[in-house]
C-alpha cells in the first residue's frame, strides 16, 4: 500500500507528474515569442526592415545620452546624498533645497526649462561677466571670448543630458542617503575610534557598504532614465522616440513603427535589467 | 416622499451639469436654415480639430485666452451657410492624420497642405488658398539661401510631419534640419539663437512675425505652390457640403475678404 502525499498526487492540468505548466514563466515565454516574431518581421518584411534600419540610429543616441546622464546623476547623487546627512547647516540646507525642488518638477518641464530658460540665462550671465571684466581689463582676450560665447557651444543634446542628470541626481541623492543611514551607527563610531576623520570613515568604511546595499534602486533608476530619455524628443534631439515620430509622420506606417520602437526599447531595458541583476548577484552582501 | 425628492434632485442636478457641458467652445446657431442652394445640415454639431499653435490659422489670443484665427472665422462662416454648429477641439499635430483617418473628428482645420500621400488616408476639401514656403530668419540675418545650404553651422527648424519638413530636408542637408513638436517651439529656438532659420508657410511666417514684432523676418522664398484645404475622414459626406459652401464663398467674395483679413493673400 503506497502512501500518497499531497506532493505526489497528480493535479488536474498536469501532463506528467513532474510537468506543471501552471508554474512556467508564461509572461517570459509570451514576451520572447513576440520578440522573435518582430525580429523575424524585421528581417523578412520590407516595411519592418526599413523601419529598423532607420530607427537603429536612434538607439545609439539614446544609449549615449542615458549612460552619460546616469554617470553624471550618480556623481551628483553621491555628493548631494552625503550633503544630506551632513551636520553642516549650509551644506545640508543647500542639498535639501536642490532635492525638494528638482524632485517636485516633472521631468519634461525640467528638460524644457533647462534647455530654453536656464541655459540662455547662464549664457547671458557669462556675457555680462565678460563685459564687466572688460571694463576693468579692456582688450583682454579671455574676457572678450566670454562676451562672445555663443549659446550654440552648448548643443541641445548636451542640455538634454544635463537636464536628465540634474533631474535624476535628486533621486540618486535620496538613494545614497538611504544607503548611508542604513549602515549602523556602530560602524561610524568604530571607524572614528580607530582615528579616522569623518571623511575617511565615509570613504573607507561606510560608503563601500552603503553602495552595495543600494545597487537595486540604482539599477532601477538607470532603466527609468533610459525610458525618460524619450522625453528629449521635445528638444528635437534625434533619439529613438524622435526618430519614430519622424518616421510615422513621413511614412504613415503607424503600426510597424510602433512595433519596432517598442521592440528596441524593450531590448535595451530588458538587457540592462538582466545586467543589473547580474551585478547585484556578484556584489551582494551576505549578512 | 424622501426617496422621490432625492431622485428628483439628482435628475435636476444631472440636467444642469449636462447642459453646462454642452456649452463648451461651440459656435454658430442651432435651429435655422442653411443658405439658399447649399446643403442643410439641420443644426448638426460638427467637431473641428484645431492645433491652436499655428497663427494666423488658429492660435490662442494672449489677451482673451480664446482661440482666434482664419480657421475659426471661416469655419463659423461655413457653418452659418450650412446650418451646423462648429465645436472646436484642440488636438496635437502629432498623430492627427491617423486620428482623422479613424474618424475621430469631423473636420481638421489647420492650414494643411494637400498632398497625394495624405490623400491616400484622408479626404481633402477643394483648395482655399495657395501659399509658398519661406525661410523665416532673425532680423539681423544676412546669409543667403545658398550660404545656408553650404554652411554646416547653419541650422534650420520645422515641424514634424509637415510638407515644410519634407521641403527642408530636400533643400538643406539632413543634418542641418531639426524637427520640433510645433512651429512655436521652432520659432522659440530661432529667437534663442539655437537655430538660424525656420522653414514655414509664408502665411504662418507672417503670423509669427506679427506676434514677434521686429525680431524676425522672411529670408528667402523656397516654394510657391502649396494648396491648403480642410481635412475630412475618408468617405465623409461633410466634405461635399463644405465644398459647396466654399464655392459659394469664393463666388461672392467672402473667401477673398477672409484671406485678405488674415494675411493669406494680399
Amino acid at each position: 500500500m503506497t502512501t500518497e502525499t499531497l506532493d505526489n498526487r497528480k493535479k488536474p492540468g498536469m501532463i506528467r507528474d513532474d510537468i506543471d505548466p501552471s508554474k512556467w514563466a508564461w509572461w517570459a515565454i509570451i514576451l520572447i515569442g513576440l520578440g522573435i516574431a518582430i525580429a523575424f518581421a524585421m528581417i523578412f518584411i520590407p516595411k519592418y526592415n526599413e523601419a529598423f534600419i532607420y530607427l537603429v540610429q536612434g538607439v545609439v543616441i539614446t544609449l549615449r545620452v542615458t549612460i552619460i546622464a546616469y554617470i553624471l546623476a550618480t556623481v551628483i547623487g553621491l555628493f548631494v546624498g552625503l550633503a544630506r546627512v551632513s551636520k553642516n547647516v549650509f551644506i545640508y540646507n543647500a542639498a535639501t533645497l536642490y532635492v525638494e525642488i528638482v524632485r517636485g518638477i516633472p521631468m519634461i518641464v525640467l528638460i524644457l526649462y533647462f534647455a530654453y530658460a536656464f541655459i540662455p540665462i547662464v549664457i547671458e550671465g557669462i556675457h555680462g561677466l565678460g563685459n564687466l571684466a572688460l571694463m576693468v581689463l579692456p582688450g583682454n582676450g579671455f574676457f572678450t571670448g566670454m562676451t562672445l560665447y555663443s549659446i550654440r557651444s552648448i548643443p541641445t543634446e548636451l542640455r538634454g543630458i544635463m537636464a536628465l542628470a540634474v533631474g535624476y541626481g535628486a533621486f540618486e541623492a535620496e538613494v545614497f542617503r538611504a544607503g548611508i543611514i542604513s549602515i549602523g551607527k556602530g560602524q561610524m563610531e568604530a571607524a572614528k575610534s580607530l582615528g579616522m576623520t569623518y571623511l575617511q570613515s565615509m570613504r573607507f568604511v561606510i560608503l563601500p557598504q552603503a553602495v552595495r546595499r543600494v545597487l537595486p534602486p540604482l539599477g532601477n533608476d538607470f532603466i527609468a532614465l533610459l525610458k525618460d530619455s524619450a522625453l528629449l524628443t521635445v528638444l528635437a534631439i534625434n533619439e529613438l522616440t524622435q526618430l519614430s515620430r519622424l518616421r510615422r509622420a513621413s511614412t504613415f506606417q503607424i503600426f510597424e513603427t510602433f512595433n519596432v520602437v517598442a521592440f528596441l526599447y524593450l531590448s535595451m531595458t530588458l538587457t540592462l535589467s538582466a545586467g543589473v541583476r547580474w551585478l547585484e548577484k556578484r556584489l551582494r552582501i551576505e549578512e | 416622499m424622501k426617496k422621490v425628492l432625492f431622485s428628483l434632485s439628482v435628475i435636476v442636478i444631472a440636467g444642469i451639469l449636462l447642459s453646462a457641458c454642452g456649452a463648451a467652445a461651440s459656435g454658430g446657431t442651432a435651429g435655422g436654415q442653411s443658405q439658399a442652394g447649399l446643403p442643410d445640415l439641420k443644426g448638426k454639431a460638427i467637431t473641428v480639430a484645431v492645433e491652436n499653435a499655428y497663427p494666423p490659422f488658429n492660435s490662442i489670443d494672449s489677451t482673451t485666452n480664446k482661440g482666434v484665427g482664419w480657421d475659426y472665422e471661416t469655419t463659423l462662416e461655413i457653418c452659418k451657410r450650412l446650418n451646423c454648429v462648429a465645436e472646436f477641439k484642440q488636438a496635437a499635430w502629432d498623430g492627427i492624420f491617423p486620428a482623422m483617418a479613424a474618424g475621430e473628428y469631423d473636420m481638421l482645420a489647420d492650414g494643411v497642405t494637400i498632398t497625394e500621400e495624405r490623400a491616400k488616408t484622408v479626404d481633402f476639401s477643394t483648395p482655399y488658398v495657395t501659399v509658398g514656403q519661406v525661410l523665416l530668419v532673425r532680423n539681423d540675418e544676412t546669409s543667403t539661401l545658398a550660404q545656408f545650404k553650404s554652411d554646416a553651422q547653419k541650422l534650420v527648424g520645422t515641424q514634424i510631419g509637415t510638407t515644410n519638413e519634407i521641403v527642408a530636408k530636400k533643400t538643406f542637408p539632413d543634418k542641418q534640419v531639426q524637427s520640433f513638436d510645433d512651429f512655436g517651439a521652432a520659432v522659440l529656438a530661432l529667437l534663442a539663437n539655437d537655430i538660424d532659420g525656420v522653414v514655414i508657410d509664408n502665411v504662418s511666417a507672417a503670423g509669427f512675425m506679427k506676434e514677434q514684432a521686429g525680431k524676425i523676418k522672411i529670408g528667402s522664398q523656397i516654394t510657391s505652390d502649396e494648396q491648403l484645404g480642410f481635412v475630412f475622414p475618408p468617405k465623409s459626406d461633410l466634405k461635399t457640403a463644405v465644398n459647396a459652401a466654399l464655392a459659394a464663398m469664393k463666388a461672392d467674395g467672402t473667401l477673398d475678404a477672409l484671406n485678405k483679413k488674415w494675411g493669406l493673400s494680399q
